[in-house]
């Protein structure tokens, strides 16, 4: 085996193994969840038959609602087949851009928690400036995002600033300021300036045509160009992190920040830097949210984005490439999700259980070890951040 | 790195193992599956607000009713909502999988409802608490314009309210009772005006002079939570009305009901009349605070919607829950049933029958 494909496998091989865990075990609480399998405990033969049929069915659901269907062909074409794929990948678009947020400050040190609050200001920022200008559309698109980007870096930043000059733990005030994030969210859309005309409940004004990000494979599938700034984004951090001094400067402080502050980093500058530009990222899947899917604020504009952004970083180990896989691995449960529980009455909760065993496992590589009898592999270590005393 | 020869076989091997197992797993799946077949000629869908299908409220209420449909012939089915972003997607994937009836629970979701229904005429649509009306891509057309396959479930709950309010009012020692609304939504308001109507009513037969703290019906304005959830507000309001001096208190805000009734049942200086669902039932442990409870049935609205369309009957023209087709009651007393004078239960009676027959209008 070459050098180079054993350090992919290497890499590849811990999520992998995990997802591939979680799925099996998924698929015993699928079968044990079915009315018709548990009954047949008594013979063992149907009951076996019984439980595989189960889980074969909620799997094949699964990869119906996330990536193609044969049914879906005959309401047009053979791309309509993958509208479940589009589906995926519209929930993959801000995830990534979450994602990344959460990595870039792993890189760094830091636990960005808060992506779920820059999401929400990045939402704001966008929404705002979708209905409230009248643009051409190239550049009313573009005024929105940077016009999220701006508030949600700043909001970002503050907490950086917040650490770096008083020492305040990132951990904590980004979760405090998720909350804030959330309760401004819910005043704004009460007041006048977001209120949409004719409605008393907190739904914003709908973002102007001009301000939409436009749609990759015409207008029935509603993957956009958003995953397309996904993408860049994910390229531009690699850049930042392997190829650039500040990326080495953000990796030396994530690596040992008394070491960097004596080769001469500024460890304040940095921190703040970090988490501005994660800030950024994550605001920046709120505006592909509003703009790309939404078309509205609403109060529940985050979803659970930037909680999710929070496992999707630790399963792409920190990595902007990993990042962007386990994103869609995530979209594609989510969009998957719903569609087994349409077809098969098997919960969608079970798709949660599936994410959390798939954290479960990573965070336990001798388990995996153990249960594949990889005495050598090399899984490195789980934790990707020094977290509370860092 | 001398090892990586026999750490990739190991690999490997586990792989294919996994890799087997998953495939064979796979396989039997799609092969002992059954083929679709529709046994069943009625596919009812219901496409739920956030919340959950168990959230004690309207989401639980439309599901319950959708499944006293089930049958042979009609299957039914939900699909719940993490969010707002759900809804289109939770539609048209019904739309897909071939749903005769399609039944949005909840004014929220009422603008997926309509957009499907305009792509798919000949599909069925009915959305719970709401008018179903195109409001244009802008949502900005007001009223709006009727869509021939949305049918709209909507409820008289002002008449239910009525006898409420003249419940509450025959029931008052202190000659004052309050309501309060969570959000100014026309759904919420309708409750409040009916419960204030109704104390006016008793007022005028009566000759006596209740107020309405809550609620005033010339203004259409009064007392709001400005959501849903803040149980603190709620409970601010309360107090508020208790030492102004009201003794029933009707909160129409859902869930916060309880922070009234739990002041109610802290101070023993008011009773609450629950809202939606049988207090009773719902929130057991204030049995003894609760003189009533104005009901709404979305579960019998949705039953009705599902029975029609499988008698292959259905329409776009709206439900309307009513005293008279049992779709909004006033619920009955339970434990307070002692201290409602048998006087006034009768008179309560009599007023619905003329409400049922049309004589008196609310």
């Amino acid at each position: 085996m070459a050098h180079r494909g054993s350090a992919v496998v290497q890499k590849v091989a811990l999520p992998a193994l995990a997802f591939l865990l979680a799925l099996l075990s998924g698929g015993i609480l699928i079968a044990l969840s079915d009315p018709l399998v548990l009954p047949l405990i008594g013979s063992p033969w149907k009951f076996v038959k019984a439980a595989f049929r189960s889980a074969g069915k909620a799997y094949l659901a699964l990869f119906q609602g996330s990536f193609f269907d044969t049914n879906l062909m005959t309401h047009g074409s053979f791309i309509s087949g993958f509208y479940p794929f589009s589906e995926t990948l519209v929930i993959a678009a801000p995830l990534i851009l979450a994602g990344l947020s959460v990595a870039l400050a792993f890189r760094a040190g830091l636990f960005n928690i808060g992506a779920q609050g820059q999401f929400i200001f990045g939402a704001i920022g966008a929404s705002y400036i979708g209905f409230k200008f009248e643009l051409p559309p190239v550049l009313h698109v573009l005024f929105a995002i940077l016009g999220a980007i701006l508030l949600s870096a700043i909001w970002g930043g503050l907490v950086g600033l917040l650490k770096a000059r008083t020492g305040a733990h990132e951990v904590i005030v980004t979760i405090m300021l998720n909350y804030v994030a959330a309760y401004f969210l819910l005043w704004l859309l009460k007041t006048e300036l977001f209120l949409r005309p004719g409605r008393l409940d907190p739904l914003a004004p709908p973002i102007n045509q001009s301000a939409h990000l436009p749609h990759l494979l015409g207008k029935d599938l509603r993957v956009n160009a958003g995953l397309l700034i996904a993408l860049g984004a994910a390229f531009f951090l690699w850049w930042l992190l392997n190829r650039s001094t500040w990326g080495f400067r953000f990796r030396a402080v994530g690596a040992n920040a008394a070491a960097a502050r004596t080769a001469g980093i500024s460890v304040p500058f940095v921190t703040t830097a970090v988490m501005a530009i994660a800030g950024g990222l994550a605001g920046l899947g709120g505006a592909v949210q509003t703009l790309g899917t939404q078309y509205a604020l609403t109060t529940d504009a985050a979803g659970s984005f930037g909680f999710d952004a929070i496992t999707v970083a630790l399963l792409g180990r920190a990595n902007p490439i990993g990042t962007v896989f386990a994103a869609i691995l995530f979209g594609g449960l989510r969009a998957g999700g719903s569609t087994m529980q349409a077809n098969t009455q098997t919960p969608i909760d079970i798709v949660l259980v599936i994410q959390a065993l798939i954290v479960l496992f990573i965070s336990a590589p001798a388990l995996v070890k153990y249960i594949f009898r990889l005495r050598d592999i090399k899984t490195g270590s789980s934790v990707v951040s020094k977290g509370w005393n860092g | 790195m001398k090892d990586m020869g026999s750490l990739g076989g190991t690999l490997k091997k586990s792989l294919r193992y996994v890799a087997v197992l998953a495939a064979t797993t796979f396989a039997v799946g799609i092969i002992v599956a059954p083929t679709a077949t529709a046994a069943t000629s009625v596919k009812a869908c219901l496409a739920l607000d956030t919340g959950g299908v168990d959230d004690h409220s309207f989401n639980e209420s439309a599901w319950l009713g959708a499944n006293s449909m089930k049958s042979s012939k009609i299957a039914v089915e939900y699909l719940p909502a993490a969010s707002s972003a759900d809804f289109a997607p939770n539609i048209k994937k019904f739309a897909d999988k071939g749903c005769t009836i399609i039944i949005g629970v909840g004014f929220q979701i009422s603008a997926a409802i309509v957009d499907s229904a305009k792509l798919n005429p000949k599909i069925n649509y009915a959305i719970v608490d709401d008018g179903g009306l195109d409001h244009g891509p802008k949502g900005d057309q007001w009223p709006g314009t009727k869509v021939a396959n949305v049918k709209a479930l909507e409820f008289a709950t002002d008449q239910s309210s009525f006898l409420a309010g003249y419940l509450a009012a025959g029931y008052s020692k202190t000659g004052k009772v309050a309501t309060y609304g969570g959000m100014a939504f026309p759904s919420v308001t309708i409750f409040m005006n009916g419960y204030a109507k109704g104390v006016a009513y008793y007022n005028k037969v009566k000759g006596k002079s209740v107020k309405v703290l809550g609620w005033d019906t010339v203004k259409q304005d009064g007392t709001f939570v400005g959501d849903f959830s803040s149980l603190n507000i709620a409970l601010q309001v309360s107090k508020s009305f208790e030492q102004q001096g009201a003794d029933v208190i009707f909160p129409v805000a859902g869930g916060l009901g309880a922070a009234t009734a739990g002041q109610s049942l802290k101070d023993k200086k008011s009773v609450t009349i629950w809202v939606d669902s049988d207090g009773f039932k719902v929130v057991p442990q204030y049995r003894s605070v609760l003189l009533s409870s104005v009901i709404k049935r979305v579960d019998n609205s949705v039953a009705a919607a599902i029975k029609e369309t499988a008698a292959g009957k259905f329409s776009g023209t709206g439900y309307m829950g009513t005293l008279a087709n049992k779709g909004t009651v006033l619920g009955p007393y339970h434990d307070l049933a002692k201290k409602v004078p048998a006087k006034l239960q009768n008179e309560i009676r009599a007023i619905a029958k003329k409400i049922k027959s049309g004589a008196l209008k609310v």
